[in-house]
């Protein structure tokens, strides 16, 4: 399992693709937010927390996307299948390649946030980070169980949009007013609710990502 | 299991549905009494919360439909699982259609970032998403495991619906258990009684009717398959 994780992460390391692609589309739904809204500063509070995650489901999707791509180019997906690894093992080595590549995207993109909509990271970074890595592994199990799925359709890499994003609403909507609280201040013990939907979110993609992982793939 | 079910409720519901159905329009025009805030607009009451109910038992049976079809890998299953979906996205476009008529009236807007509304288009669109892969994902044989995957999610995930939708305030009405709802008068649960069972037995009736089209489509196809193999 560590092994498919690090053969992921050497060939992104190796390729640098994925990355910058989204890191430049990040920045790109940053800046339209910032001129189609033209916040001034005092609304900018009120905003930012669901701007930013905009621009993380987005480059989330692309991401996704590409899980098994790498593996469907030479037939790599069958070696997998006969590997000795079982099926949820495989699911968790994707989750946490997808995991760790929206984090370091998410780490590059929050100094452009941070300078963009003149928000003071500071003191509030700790919270921010929290509930910022809490959301994306929920994004990550859902968009990591359905991506094989996806590119099993005709219309590829349309589908998966479709198939994730109503799933993720609840955790978005945690993750939007969690973001705007710790930008406001609040520390996470006073999440109430929004911390625990959070979390909740989390453990139950991540349980149904590992048990259902193997219906998705051919016997 | 599933060949008796649907034997059964094509036998036993299409004669109640047009009776309780006339007897649930004549209670709800001209027999409940008008009430006392809302006035002549809450008798839409008795049809939408009715449709919002059998909407949840819908998607409740695709949700089991989809766990025993991974199990089983029994095609009945994830033909009962499909028409539950599609049957209950009828329903949830009802709710939200007669919801929004009723909250033009009493509310003055078409729609409103409310939780209950929000929870429902939630549904709504999660299971659009069902019907979208079966359509996209026509002719991959593991199609059936991906919506009944996305089935389980999605029901699964209602809860987590509901919780995050608690998060917005709400003027939604509470009036199933609530002494303060409003309904104050035998009259009204008997009209609504009757129109619940207009509902459950209209929902299992177009149920049947979607599996069994479904199933023969299933056996078209396998025909076909013999015979471009022979």
């Amino acid at each position: 399992m560590l092994a498919l994780l690090w053969k992921d992460l050497v060939l992104e390391a190796r390729s640098r693709e994925t990355l910058p692609a989204l890191f430049v589309l990040g920045v790109l739904v940053l800046v339209v937010f910032d001129f189609s809204l033209a916040l001034r500063p005092e609304d900018a509070g009120r905003f930012a927390g669901g701007i930013l995650w905009v621009a993380i489901v987005f480059a989330s999707v692309l991401a996704l996307g590409r899980t098994f791509l790498i593996e469907r180019e030479n037939s790599c997906i069958e070696g997998l299948l006969t590997s000795p690894l079982d099926r949820g093992s495989i699911f968790l080595a994707k989750l946490a390649v997808n995991t760790i590549l929206l984090l370091a995207f998410e780490a590059l993109l929050l100094p452009v946030f941070a300078l963009l909509f003149d928000v003071s990271l500071g003191a509030n970074l700790p919270g921010l980070i929290a509930v910022v890595v809490a959301g994306t592994i929920g994004i990550a199990a859902t968009g990591t169980l359905f991506a094989l799925a996806a590119l099993g359709t005709r219309a590829r890499e349309m589908v998966l949009p479709l198939l994730v994003l109503p799933l993720q609403i609840p955790l978005l909507i945690a993750a939007v007013q969690s973001t705007q609280m710790v930008l406001g201040g609040s520390g996470l013990a006073t999440l109430g609710m929004r911390g625990d939907l959070l979390i909740g979110f989390d453990i139950l993609a991540v349980t149904a990502g590992w048990m259902l992982f193997e219906f998705v793939l051919v016997d | 299991m599933i060949d008796i079910l649907q034997r059964w409720i094509l036998r036993l519901a299409p004669p109640l549905v047009l009776p309780l159905g006339l007897a649930s329009l004549a209670a709800i025009f001209f027999w409940v009494p008008t009430e006392k805030t809302l006035g002549l607009s809450q008798r839409i009451f008795y049809w939408h919360v009715p449709a919002a109910t059998v909407c949840y038992l819908a998607f409740g049976i695709a949700g089991l439909s989809s766990i025993a079809y991974l199990r089983t890998r029994r095609a009945d299953w994830d033909h009962a699982a499909h028409a539950a979906v599609s049957v209950g996205m009828m329903f949830a476009t009802i709710t939200i259609g007669t919801g929004s008529i009723w909250a033009h009236t009493a509310w003055g807007a078409w729609w409103t970032g409310d939780s209950r509304l929000t929870t429902f288009l939630i549904l709504w669109l999660i299971f659009a998403s069902y019907l979208l892969l079966r359509i996209f994902a026509r002719d991959n044989e593991m199609a059936p495991r991906y919506a009944a995957v996305l089935a389980i999610v999605g029901t699964v995930n209602i809860p987590l619906v509901i919780m995050a939708t608690r998060l917005f305030r709400t003027i939604h009405p509470q009036v199933i258990n609530n002494p303060q709802g409003g309904i104050d008068d035998p009259r009204m649960v008997y009209a609504l009684l009757v129109s619940f069972a207009v509902y459950l037995a209209l929902v299992l009736w177009l149920w049947a009717l979607k599996l069994a089209q479904l199933r023969i489509a299933g056996r078209l196809e396998l025909l076909e398959g013999d015979r471009n193999a022979a």
